[in-house]
């Protein structure tokens, strides 16, 4: 089998050349989709329709020939244009910077899939494979694209399901009600187990502050969560909130500043410093109970990535950003779900990192961060402005039953 | 009874002095046989009289040696004489011939109309398009003029689309699918806003339903009155000037309130061609005339 792409234009619907066209290919025992359709809006304009047919080799040929007496045209399609980076971490110069969404790229007349979405990155041929490489990766030698020829990237997909689909069109619900909500990412949760889809977990030190992480630890002990990333702040206040009892030195069960508790976390950082790692503190029976002890204990993968504000920091935590990026990436294999979980920055530098595929819901009291994610290029990302406590017991409620 | 059609008052004509079957690019030209030059001229003389009996104006174009074909003025290009302000006469599209035996027709055709004021624009090089040949408008009563394009043998569908950007207007797209009726001019005959000639036979379906939906009253030929060249007719108001009548076809015709006028081209149907062929309406309005004009 064989797709090729024609095109049409003018008068195709008065002059009933579309319809003709549609007839033909399928008389022919090909199939067709149309891929884009602009209809002219005066009976003076033409219109336009752009076709993908798919036939057995022997027969697409003759159809296309067949199509092409009636004005319709294959689009033309060369190749991609590649060019050797000269240096490492350097694209050559008008490199094509790719999208998070599914693609592919031509090659020696071949389409190949781009295996791993990312926005952002220079797209690598290798052999007959095309993948996504972050500036900083890319080798001196790799044959990069360069410009938008042979590339060809697939408009954003629906989800399967038409009511997640209706409830994820509007991009940010602050006024639906969150128990639905709440209800359907369950849902999703569970149609990616089923499918055998990783759930990624992104969390903010509000999950903490907000009492949510006892809820989040159920979820990772119950096998809700495959891989979670966070900053130092997260697991430090996880850690000081079970050891401790307080997160930012204000009690986590009464609400109120305890003396001295400014320092709280300052101290658990450097007990875990200490031990040398999150796990070993885990293991010395240091960290009692929590999320990032729940993760060790389940052998869930976890990346802490540094900023420059953090205090510390955990020794877990990777202090060079692009080094903690890279960490994040080797995740995100298979991930199907990601839940943001009032976090700006690390949700935005996942989101960076995710195939338009993904099903991301960003939860978070603060409208801006859902609209600063999907200013940032994740458009799939549906928001849901709320308080992250809540919606993670909520959530684990769904899931689990109530404790 | 129904208005006449605005255009078809003005031709331009080529005498058949250098008229002949030198070449065979339709199925009805067959080199061996030889056409009586006398004979010719005189039908052609005619038809001049006959048009200018019914009220028409002919202009001519002089013949030239080795372009046997230029006597057929129809396949010159697409007119249109739609004041635009210029002082200009109109516009002319001259036609990309699909053989190279009519090629060069080509540069003596923009000659005659650029010598004249016309304004010239060209279609795409790649596109073939052979003129009002395969190209006729058609204006439904208190409707908008809409250009019937005929493609497959001679003209490109994609032409089309050219020409509706050249000319601003809706241009409906026919295939012909008979290879003896290879322009639309043998096919399709306007004869006033609800009326025309119509050989759908020459058609795929998708044509004829595009007909069908454009022309409320056609007088559908059969095949065989299609091939007695019957729609190849050149209509001046009430008058149709036909190089062949079949009975009923005149019948309707006058039952319509038409004056049918015969008018034997019998040496150019060697050729391929009838009266319409012979004719090229120089007075076709195809734009929406400008605010003012009317």
């Amino acid at each position: 089998m064989a797709t090729e792409t024609i095109e049409v234009t003018g008068h195709i619907l008065d002059s009933l050349l579309l319809p003709k066209i549609l007839d033909t290919i399928l008389e022919a025992g090909c199939d067709y989709e149309i891929l884009d359709v602009s209809i002219g809006k005066t009976n003076v304009d033409p219109s336009r329709a752009v076709i993908a047919v798919t036939g057995d080799d022997e027969v697409l040929g003759p159809v296309l020939d067949d199509l092409q007496v009636h004005g319709a045209n294959r689009t033309v399609q060369p190749d991609a244009t590649l060019v050797p980076a000269e240096r490492d971490g350097v694209l050559p110069a008008g490199f094509y910077s790719t999208t998070n969404l599914p693609g592919e790229v031509r090659v020696g007349g071949r389409w190949l899939p781009i295996e791993n979405p990312e926005m952002d990155c220079g797209l690598v041929v290798r052999g007959d494979r095309a993948v996504t490489v972050p500036m900083h990766r890319v080798k001196a030698g790799d044959m990069v694209v360069v410009g938008s020829d042979g590339v060809r990237v697939a408009a954003p997909s629906k989800p399967r399901d038409t009511q997640v689909f209706e409830f994820m069109g509007s991009e940010v619900s602050s006024e639906k009600p969150k128990g639905l909500l709440v209800a359907r990412v369950a849902d999703r949760l569970r149609a990616a187990r089923e499918r055998g889809g990783k759930i990624l977990v992104v969390a903010g030190p509000a999950v903490v502050h907000t009492g949510g992480g006892p809820e989040l630890a159920r979820m990772v002990e119950a096998g809700w969560v495959d891989v979670l990333f966070a900053g130092n702040g997260f697991a430090t206040h996880d850690i000081e909130s079970n050891v401790l009892g307080t997160s930012l030195g204000v009690s986590v069960e009464e609400g109120t500043p305890t003396e001295g508790g400014h320092a709280n976390h300052l101290r658990v950082v450097n007990e875990v410093r200490r031990h040398g790692s999150i796990a070993a503190a885990v293991e010395a029976g240091y960290v009692t109970g929590g999320v990032m002890r729940a993760l060790v204990e389940k052998g869930v993968p976890f990346v802490l990535a540094g900023s420059i504000r953090d205090d510390g920091p955990l020794p877990d935590v990777i202090t060079d950003t692009v080094a903690a990026a890279d960490a994040m990436r080797e995740h995100l294999a298979g991930v199907q779900v990601a839940l943001m979980l009032a976090s700006t920055l690390h949700a935005i530098a996942t989101g960076n990192c995710l195939p338009a595929g993904v099903e991301t819901f960003c939860v978070d009291i603060n409208q801006a961060v859902v609209t600063k994610l999907a200013d940032r290029g994740s458009h799939q990302a549906l928001g849901i402005v709320t308080d992250v406590g809540l919606f993670i017991r909520e959530l684990a409620d769904e899931l689990m039953g109530q404790p | 009874m129904s208005t006449t059609l605005p255009w078809g008052r003005r031709y331009l004509m080529c005498p058949p002095r250098h008229f002949g079957v030198l070449y065979e690019i339709n199925p009805w030209m067959r080199t061996e046989v030889t056409v009586d030059s006398d004979t010719a001229f005189a039908q052609w003389e005619r038809l001049v009289d006959a048009l200018q009996a019914a009220g028409a104006q002919v202009e001519i174009m002089p013949s030239q040696p080795g372009l046997p074909d230029l006597v057929f003025t129809a396949n010159a290009g697409i007119v249109d004489a739609t004041p635009d302000g210029s002082g200009r006469p109109g516009r002319f599209v001259p036609s990309h011939f699909r053989h190279p035996e009519r090629q060069p027709e080509t540069a003596v055709d923009i000659d005659w109309f650029a010598r004249r004021g016309w304004k010239i624009e060209r279609l795409p090089d790649q596109l073939d398009h052979e003129g009002a040949g395969d190209a006729l408008p058609f204006t439904p009563e208190g409707g908008r003029t809409v250009l019937v394009s005929g493609y497959s043998f001679r003209s490109d569908a994609a032409a089309a689309t050219a020409l509706s950007q050249l000319l601003g207007i809706p241009v409906r797209l026919v295939q012909l699918v008979d290879p003896r009726l290879y322009h639309l001019d043998l096919t399709f005959c306007p004869l006033d806003g609800r009326r025309a000639i119509v050989a759908p036979s020459g058609w795929d379906r998708y044509g004829r339903k595009v007909i069908e939906a454009l022309v409320p009253e056609p007088l559908v030929l059969t095949e065989e009155e299609a091939l007695s060249f019957c729609a190849n007719s050149v209509v001046v108001g009430r008058t149709v000037v036909m190089p062949a009548t079949p009975v009923r076809v005149g019948r309707q015709l006058e039952a319509w309130g038409f004056e049918v006028v015969e008018c034997r081209v019998d040496e150019f149907l060697k050729a391929g061609g009838g009266c319409r062929c012979l004719t090229l309406a120089l007075d076709v309005r195809l734009s929406p005339e400008p605010a003012g004009e009317r």
